[in-house]
């Protein structure tokens, strides 16, 4: 049982280093809405 | 053969559950913290590491943590391997008036939330899978072997005699410097001006806060590991220090920027929180009030240097936890008195100055490990992985870019 648990993470683990690395595209829209919110941007005062 | 009491089961199954509720709350006081295109993958990282580390810890991270030691008091040996011969019946060493499963998952919480606390350094800007098999690795190299010279009875530290009663230095000290370390690996994000952006939801990270305050009774106050008079000790250091912290944190923001900043009092509680943690069941509550001055001002300093040293420590990681967690464990040598803890050793305003030193050992040996192991963990997963992502990617934000949603809508 304890070898079978390790395998299960093991393909979990594989499966990870395959998968896909989520969407490639940049989307404009949000990029430009995003950075028009950075150029407001104020310095933290904490 | 030991005998399961059921007040401290009791209390000890309860601050397990408590300590689980921080790392959401850790989520929520770092996603507040990001901007709106990278909150969601900053919430993410902590929760997954809440599924992943709890597999890894049942496989294999307990029984390397806790295990029987393999001799030189470095790593605990397979014996446990998937909780094998782990029970509802008590451990032989491990908090004896409780079942052994009991204190497996007590100890389970931390390793969960002590990788997800490096997140917040280098947040905004890295890859997801890479973060994933960073955790995995750094869980395993660097926790697990930490965790059992500190806590182990046959810990080479523990033997030593470093005191570190809820994890300063297993915690927050090695998740602060792995925090610095990431930060200088993976490079600055692009397209700031400032390294500290505005925060997109200051009341997420203050209700982040309050459930990492709220969650800290479990982890200070059940390290007692039973429902006694050290527990009731160490739930009043916590508090008191958080909250010393706190207002101190927001009195210096308020003389140095000329407003009392709420973020600052949210930031503060936290330090407080982190350096109270090795010393809340070795100090009464009148030293718990200097620790936390003393961490206000020591933090936030650290604060205002990492800002001007240019390094991009997202979130303040290592300014909060590893100078934080550091200033604990030193303060543990200097306030400890086994008039609160019969275990523990006098600190040197009691007589001990030799406890001062002790702790120094703990901090540097703790410190200079967790730098160098995370530093290799990063290399090796970059080799597999970018650690970063590409530029357009970080530009859209990671929340579209690597999850595919979003967490707001127009």
């Amino acid at each position: 049982m304890v070898i079978a648990a390790l395998i299960c993470f093991a393909i979990l683990l594989v499966a990870w280093v395959l998968a896909p690395d989520g969407r490639t595209t940049s989307v404009p829209a949000a990029a430009e809405a995003e950075a028009e919110v950075e150029r407001d941007a104020i310095p933290v005062a904490v | 053969m030991p005998e399961i009491n059921a007040g401290d089961t009791a209390w000890v199954l309860t601050s397990t559950a408590l300590v689980m509720l921080m790392t959401p709350g850790l989520a929520l006081f770092y996603g507040g913290l990001v901007r709106r295109k990278n909150v969601l993958s900053t919430i993410m990282h902590s929760f997954f590491i809440l599924g992943l580390v709890s597999v890894t810890w049942v496989l294999w991270g307990y029984t390397l943590a806790f295990g029987p030691d393999t001799g030189l008091g470095l790593i605990g040996g397979l014996d446990w391997l998937a909780l094998e011969g782990v029970t509802g019946e008590p451990s032989d060493v491990y908090a004896t008036t409780t079942p052994h499963l009991a204190f497996m998952a007590f100890q389970m919480m931390f390793a969960i939330i002590t990788p997800a606390l490096i997140s917040g350094a280098f947040a905004e800007r890295k890859r997801f899978k890479a973060f994933v098999l960073f955790a995995v690795a750094w869980s395993t190299f660097v926790y697990a072997p930490i965790a059992h010279w500190v806590w182990s009875p046959d810990g080479w530290l523990f033997t030593l005699g470093v005191l570190d009663f809820a994890g300063g230095t297993v915690v927050h000290l090695s998740s602060g410097i792995a925090a610095l370390v990431a930060a200088l690996f993976i490079g600055r994000r692009t397209g700031l001006v400032q390294l500290a952006t505005e925060p997109h939801d200051v009341p997420m990270t203050v209700l982040g806060a309050g459930l990492l305050w709220f969650g800290w009774f479990g982890f200070n106050a059940g390290s007692a590991l039973g429902a006694n008079g050290l527990a009731a000790n160490a739930f009043v250091t916590t508090n008191t220090a958080a909250a010393m912290a706190a207002i101190t944190w927001v009195t210096i923001s308020w003389l140095h920027k000329g407003t009392p900043s709420v973020l600052g009092a949210a930031i503060g509680a936290v330090a407080g929180l982190v350096a109270i943690t090795p010393a809340a069941g070795f100090v009464t509550p009148a030293a718990s009030i200097l620790i936390g001055l003393g961490v206000g001002v020591v933090c936030y300093g650290a604060a205002q240097l990492r800002l001007r040293a240019r390094v991009d420590d997202a979130l303040d990681v290592f300014a909060v936890h590893g100078v934080g967690g550091a200033f604990g464990a030193l303060a543990t040598g200097v306030f400890a008195t086994t008039a609160v803890n019969a275990a523990g050793f006098e600190g040197l305003l009691n007589g001990n100055p030799g406890q001062l030193l002790t702790q120094l050992i703990g901090v540097g040996v703790v410190g200079a490990y967790s730098a160098v192991m995370t530093g290799a963990i990063l290399f090796l997963v970059n080799l597999v992985t970018p650690i970063r992502v590409a530029g357009d990617v970080e530009e859209t934000g990671l929340d579209l870019a690597q999850h595919g949603e979003v967490a707001y809508q127009p």
